[in-house]
């Protein structure tokens, strides 16, 4: 009989709502997360939509420690003078609040403390070291050579999944694999918070740019408000940062920072807490194979994210990934059958969710994150669009089929590649 | 021979790398700190195992503080302590180091009394090196301080004592209590197996049902201390006539003037 009939390794969110789905179920449960308390060095940019987590945890919004409800949610442009951006902010976020800021160090304690509410056993502050196997079987986990078995070993490992890759379950991370998320935490007082952004006490603001203002790299940013801080990022593309060689990510941050329309919104604050993280972008691509004798594979760790460089989200793949693990580990625990065929079913519960269904529905939005065009060219264009169209010079005013053309020309772009290139984001997109 | 009852008395405390001072009310911001193991305590238990591995024996760790503290103690019956248990009561809240003493002596005195008493030399959050030498005073226990090395042999404990600039080498007898510098040795990590044994086991709650104290001699209440004032001492002001790197050769030249080099 192993001693559990599952393990799962790493108390982020994909991790807790595996165990909290099997402990709810009666399965007896090992969590067992690196930091003391559970999940506290875990990190991300830091907007969790909450539909999933609803599912294992009815009472989530009155619960967890959330910073902000998302009311006002904005995504643009940023050259180097300008800012072109879509605040789009509406009731209907306020009357279905699922959007919230958190601070993942406090979340994800919390997210941990219910799996022990639900009756898992986890514990903090221990690294596993590798995974145990036994005929080709993983069987276990194991740890200053004692091993620890089970049915079934869940793998949350986070974005750099070592156990994962050597055991052999998926390959090494390659760098178009991943980006590089930077993120600060600023201080700056409720008050101020809510003037400047004009929110009440509980609503947020959470907002997501494209940066024109870089040559080389294809960076995103991100700004988000807590309740007494400001979270914000760049996320850069590690192919295109070891292409460059030259351009560190600290300066990309400094350089979002300092720029005219984001330095203001900060002003007077403090930095608290800073940090550096891989996100997975690769997409499809870059999922390994999910399940097989023993093991499911979820969250960050199987490449389970979205980004499209205005749209970046993650929480809500790990929480559902983890779910569905849980729930294939509960049937498989029902048959008495925990062997690849058995936990196929979790590749089909992914099938049939969003998850897979969005991976596969974008599975070429890397071409558009990868066009440079997007982040240097097309930003541009705008500007000049805008600047033609709403700048009064005491020159003639023109349609704007004309400044289109000539903001092409000015920019080396041939109208043909220009539409093509519109035509296969807008597919892609 | 009989086995050794040993104890450690350890504290929950914010991690010192976390804490900063408020710029503005000069205080000690906690909020982002998070909590752990006051450093010498883990060596002091540290200290108790060793013991224990060679001469056997039975670990119990011991805090006073809040609910939650009951994680320090998970933490080290997960590098090997036996038994832990925690002293929780809104009485004993807000001691200083007086009532906190007198606290864990009779915590220590209801569970039986022990051969020997650990602690860390003194705490990272308070500095006073007070607990241990209070414990051994209410019990009534010998007691060596600043100690780095234990030896027992024929019912006496052989300690070296750290002393400005010196060892010292002193016997003392059972029971006793014994306070175990930063450092004194390399503590064993927890190990996934006996954290699992840890967390099954739990951890025994001690209140102030099971000991009776007098309210008047514990917590808040029972404390002498007066915090007066807290002063921020200012960075120190910058010699403006410090020499730079760049005027090396003028103080090596001023050197050799005054004779100090040739």
């Amino acid at each position: 009989m192993p001693d559990y009939d599952a393990i799962v390794v790493g108390a982020g969110n994909a991790g807790s709502a595996a165990a909290i789905t099997m402990a709810q179920k009666g399965l007896s449960v090992l969590l067992v997360d690196r930091s003391d308390p559970p999940g506290a060095k875990n990190l991300s940019g830091g907007v969790l939509w909450g539909n999933d987590l609803a599912r294992i945890l009815p009472k989530w919004q009155s619960e967890a420690p959330l910073e902000r409800f998302i009311q006002d949610k904005k995504i643009g442009f940023l050259t180097d003078k300008s800012s072109i951006i879509i605040d789009f902010k509406t009731k209907i976020f306020e009357e279905n609040k699922v959007g919230y800021t958190v601070l993942r160090s406090k979340f994800d304690p919390w997210l941990a403390k219910k799996a022990r509410e639900a009756g898992a056993t986890v514990i903090p502050g221990i690294t596993v070291e590798s995974l145990a196997k036994k005929d080709g079987k993983i069987i276990g986990v194991e740890e200053s050579g004692d091993i620890v078995t089970a049915s079934v070993v869940i793998l949350a490992e986070g974005i750099n999944p070592r156990l994962c890759i050597e055991a052999g379950l998926r390959g090494p991370l390659q760098d178009w694999e991943v980006s590089v998320g930077v993120k600060e935490i600023i201080k700056l007082s409720p008050q101020k918070i809510e003037d400047r952004f004009n929110l009440s006490s509980s609503s947020g603001m959470a907002s997501e740019y494209i940066l024109g203002n870089l040559e080389e790299l294809n960076v995103g940013a991100f700004f988000y408000t807590n309740k007494d801080s400001i979270s914000l990022g760049i996320v850069a593309p590690m192919e295109q940062l070891r292409e460059n060689g030259v351009t560190h990510t600290y300066d990309i941050i400094e350089q979002f920072k300092e720029h005219p329309s984001i330095a203001p919104l900060i002003d007077g604050g403090t930095v608290a807490e800073y940090g550096a993280h891989m996100i997975p972008e690769g997409g499809l691509e870059m999922v390994p194979k999910l399940y097989g004798d023993g093991y499911m594979i979820v969250g960050d760790s199987a490449g389970f994210g979205f980004s499209n460089g205005l749209v970046l989200q993650g929480m809500n793949y790990a929480f559902l990934s983890g779910i569905l693990a849980g729930e294939t580990a509960v049937e498989a625990k029902g048959k008495g059958d925990f062997s690849s065929d058995s936990l196929s079913m979790y590749r089909q519960k992914l099938e049939n969710s969003y998850v897979l269904k969005d991976l596969k529905t974008f599975k070429d939005i890397r071409k558009v994150t990868n066009n440079k065009n997007m982040y240097t060219t097309y930003p541009k264009m705008l500007e000049s669009i805008l600047l033609e169209m709403l700048w009064e010079r005491g020159q003639p005013k023109k349609k704007v089929r004309d400044i289109l053309g000539s903001c092409a020309a000015d920019l080396k772009m041939s109208k043909l590649k220009t539409a093509t290139d519109f035509y296969y984001i807008y597919r892609r997109m | 021979m009989k086995m050794l009852k040993i104890a450690v008395m350890i504290k929950q405390v914010p991690d010192s790398q976390d804490i900063s001072i408020d710029p503005v009310t000069k205080t000690l911001n906690r909020s982002m700190a998070r909590n752990v193991v006051n450093p010498p305590d883990v060596n002091a238990t540290e200290a108790a195992l060793e013991l224990k591995s060679k001469y056997g024996g039975e670990i119990t760790v011991i805090t006073m503080g809040p609910p939650m503290a009951d994680t320090a103690l998970l933490e080290l019956m997960g590098r090997g302590a036996d038994n832990g248990v925690l002293v929780t009561d809104r009485v004993f809240a807000g001691a200083d180091t007086w009532p906190t003493a007198f606290t864990l002596a009779s915590v220590a005195d209801y569970l039986g009394g022990f051969d020997v008493i650990f602690c860390g030399e003194e705490t990272t959050d308070s500095s006073t090196g007070h607990v241990g030498p209070g414990i051994a005073e209410f019990l009534g226990y010998e007691q060596a301080t600043y100690v780095h090395k234990i030896e027992f042999q024929d019912g006496y404990f052989i300690v070296t004592r750290d002393i400005e600039g010196a060892e010292e080498t002193i016997k003392v007898g059972k029971p006793a209590v014994i306070t175990i510098t930063l450092n004194a040795n390399e503590p064993r990590n927890p190990t996934l197996k006996r954290k699992i044994e840890a967390y099954k086991k739990g951890i025994r709650l001690i209140t102030n049902k099971e000991l009776q104290l007098d309210p008047a001699c514990v917590g808040l209440k029972g404390s002498p201390t007066i915090v007066k004032d807290m002063k921020t001492v200012p960075d120190p002001v910058k010699n403006p006539s410090k020499p730079g790197i760049e005027e090396l050769d003028k103080v090596v030249s001023v050197l050799i003037e005054k004779g100090v080099v040739k």
